[in-house]
């Protein structure tokens, strides 16, 4: 028995040496707390929409803003801290979802114990009072499709890449950038969907594969953030420069050499660190009772007439006008 | 058996510690009976697969089962389409709950038992065959749903599974609690129980002491397919939806789960109740951390450490190496593999 208590007295001294870190991290909290989450953390994406959260915590002194998210791409992970901060009690979430419908119970759940609840990049959310997207997703994959028709001559063989079949807004964009090139009886769509796993590498070796089936392959129209690096470089790669045109989401500083070398034909997006300040300022107008009506300014750029509609549930929809289509001419204006 | 009974004494003593820490930094709400219930419901869906994991273990030969969590997404995908095709969710509620319960439980099983035949009839490494099954099944999860979430909505039975209290203790838990209790008995007080560990120990030996090695095999196999099935009827029951990729991590943290546990990775050892409690301790060290608003990826890092930590005390007789005063006499003569059967 004396062992065995030495045993138990070692393992909780290591324990707890390794727990103190943790300690002390949180305070009492009086002022409304905004808990961002986000589909996972310490990408350049969500980094870059954590200095939004931060700008505004920063702005706003009487809210606690702050942002988290999991460590893997996995929507059980990202339940789980949702489901933590529910039962921490904080008054309002803004959550990016990695996937809507595995959230759907604990948002409801959250909202009848009070907590309002902010979504984003989900517009069939229906337990959420209020989801923010920065611009109307339709418009924005036409837009992008409409990007790649012009450089492709508005004729040839192109495909598309989303980051996973279940990622509703990449299926969305895809899906309207075939409408789009429908208008275009020389333009034709082969092996659609390619899933990119938001993996620069993963695209890349699978883009290769797409280039050595189809060698007259004229155009790739993508989706998630990395999918412009993976394609960008197996098209440089095989010195199709100029010849292939790409057409996706990206953010401007990780594609800055591939846009100069003219492997990207032109990148779109929005602008993270606004929709995550957006997300916010919606909270903290519900939390302050406040109604978001058509037009509104929530005083974020690319946000300042939003158009409100009714979402997917009883919650609003609030559309900005934040895409910003960059080539390499223009992506130095927006250089993040 | 001491060193045994010092990995539960020491699982114990982590949970209370994690717990008055949680106490300590959150002043107070950390213990909330709502926190508390709110953990207890996360906990059901992978404590169940981490057991399967620990029964794949005990059976020795490298025995593994990396097919639970697809096998409990499929459940649940093809469960809620095979019942969703003749009844209605909302019509007829608690028929529709317990067909999909029973589907799923059903899929789980038959999918442990493929595992199961491969491995004993064919004589698969089960690391390969379960990583093979788990591609399969989570492909066949792809091609049912079109990569798409599925719908199960929220039935009243179901929704209660997934949502409601019973004397303020989630019915999940309970249902996690119970199913837990079984096993463990089983592998006590069942002829099956003494089987597994005697083969997990010396497969040789086994054999030829007659034992039904492939039957002992094919049921392991099967109990572990069924517990990843009622994990699909847990998780649907939660999230009101399920989907082919739910939890890919759950994959390596029921393995952790089950490891510092101190299940046999070789085989021939394995307690239900230290799964468990070492469950419940990744449990609340993830809910601490979130609670402290720590990165997760600090979370990663502190699993890792108590991982080694446990390997450290269990194998290494860590409590000699820090107090040499003390050290009891350890027999240096080896020890011939006896059954150890106190679960």
């Amino acid at each position: 028995m004396k062992a065995l208590s030495k045993k138990m007295l070692a393992g909780t001294a290591v324990a707890a040496a390794m727990l103190a870190g943790s300690a002390g991290a949180l305070v009492a909290q009086e002022k409304p707390v905004i808990a961002t989450v986000v589909k996972i953390s310490g990408i350049p994406w969500f980094d870059r929409m954590n200095t939004g959260v931060d700008a505004f915590a920063e702005a706003n002194p009487d809210v606690d803003a702050s942002q988290s998210g999991p460590a893997t791409a996995d929507s059980a992970q990202q339940l789980q801290i949702i489901q933590d901060l529910v039962a921490k009690g904080v008054n309002a979430l803004a959550v990016v979802p990695m996937d809507p419908a595995v959230l759907e119970g604990t948002f409801k759940r959250a909202m009848e114990r009070g907590i309002v609840v902010v979504t984003h990049e989900a517009d069939n959310q229906t337990n959420t009072n209020a989801d923010v997207e920065a611009f109307d997703n339709a418009d924005y994959g036409a837009a992008l499709n409409e990007r790649l028709a012009e450089c492709m001559g508005k004729e040839g063989k192109w495909t598309t890449f989303v980051g996973s079949l279940g990622s509703r807004t990449h299926m969305q964009w895809v899906g309207a950038g075939e409408e789009n090139a429908k208008k275009y009886a020389g333009m034709e769509l082969v092996d659609p969907n390619n899933e990119s796993f938001d993996d620069a590498n993963g695209t890349y070796e699978k883009a290769k594969e797409i280039l050595r089936k189809h060698p007259d392959i004229k155009g790739f129209q993508t989706s998630a953030g990395n999918d412009v690096l993976g394609v960008g470089r197996a098209i440089d790669e095989a010195g199709l420069t100029g010849k292939v045109c790409l057409v996706g989401t990206g953010l401007p500083n990780p594609s800055a050499d591939l846009l100069e070398s003219g492997a990207i034909t032109a990148i779109g997006f929005w602008d993270p660190q606004k929709a995550g300040m957006a997300m916010n300022a919606v909270a903290k107008l519900l939390l302050a009772k406040k109604e978001v009506t058509n037009g509104l300014d929530l005083g974020v750029e690319g946000y300042n007439k939003v158009t409100v509609k009714k979402g997917a549930g009883e919650g609003l929809l609030i559309v900005g006008n934040g895409m910003v289509l960059a080539d390499k001419a223009t992506y130095k204006e927006h250089l993040f | 058996m001491q060193k045994t009974g010092g990995q539960l004494v020491m699982l114990v003593a982590i949970n209370c510690l994690l717990l008055v820490l949680g106490a300590a930094i959150s002043g107070g709400s950390f213990l909330s009976l709502f926190n508390l219930q709110s953990m207890a419901s996360q906990l059901p869906e992978i404590g169940l697969l981490a057991i399967g994991v620990m029964l794949a273990m005990c059976a020795g030969n490298g025995g593994i089962d990396l097919s639970g969590i697809a096998l409990a997404n499929l459940s649940g995908v093809l469960s809620a389409v095979i019942v969703s095709s003749f009844l209605s969710s909302t019509d007829s509620e608690t028929a529709f709950s317990l067909a999909f319960i029973a589907g799923a439980l059903a899929i789980g099983f038959l999918g442990g038992l493929t595992n199961g035949l491969l491995i004993s009839k064919l004589n698969i490494t089960p690391i390969l065959c379960t990583l093979g099954t788990q591609m399969a099944f989570m492909g066949l999860a792809v091609v049912v749903s079109g990569g798409k979430a599925v719908m199960v909505g929220s039935p009243a039975l179901l929704s209660s599974i997934g949502n409601d209290m019973f004397l303020e203790v989630p019915i999940s838990f309970l249902i996690f609690v119970v199913v837990a209790g079984l096993i463990a008995a089983a592998l006590k007080f069942t002829p099956y129980g003494l089987w597994l560990m005697l083969m997990g120990t010396n497969p040789k030996a086994a054999l030829y002491a007659g034992f039904p090695k492939n039957g002992v095999l094919m049921a392991t196999y099967a109990i572990s397919g069924t517990l990843s099935g009622l994990a699909g009827a847990i998780i649907a029951a939660r999230n009101v939806n399920v989907k082919f990729d739910y939890g890919s991590s759950y994959l390596l943290i029921a393995i952790l789960i089950a490891v510092m546990a101190g299940v046999k990775p070789e085989g021939g050892y394995g307690r239900v109740i230290c799964v468990v409690l070492s469950a419940v301790a990744l449990q609340l060290m993830s809910s601490l951390l979130n609670f402290g608003g720590l990165s997760n990826f600090v979370r990663d890092f502190a699993w890792g450490l108590l991982l080694l930590t446990f390997l450290a005390v269990g194998r290494y007789d860590l409590t000699g190496f820090l107090f040499p005063g003390n050290r009891q006499p350890v027999s240096l003569a080896p020890r011939p593999h006896a059954p150890k059967r106190d679960n």
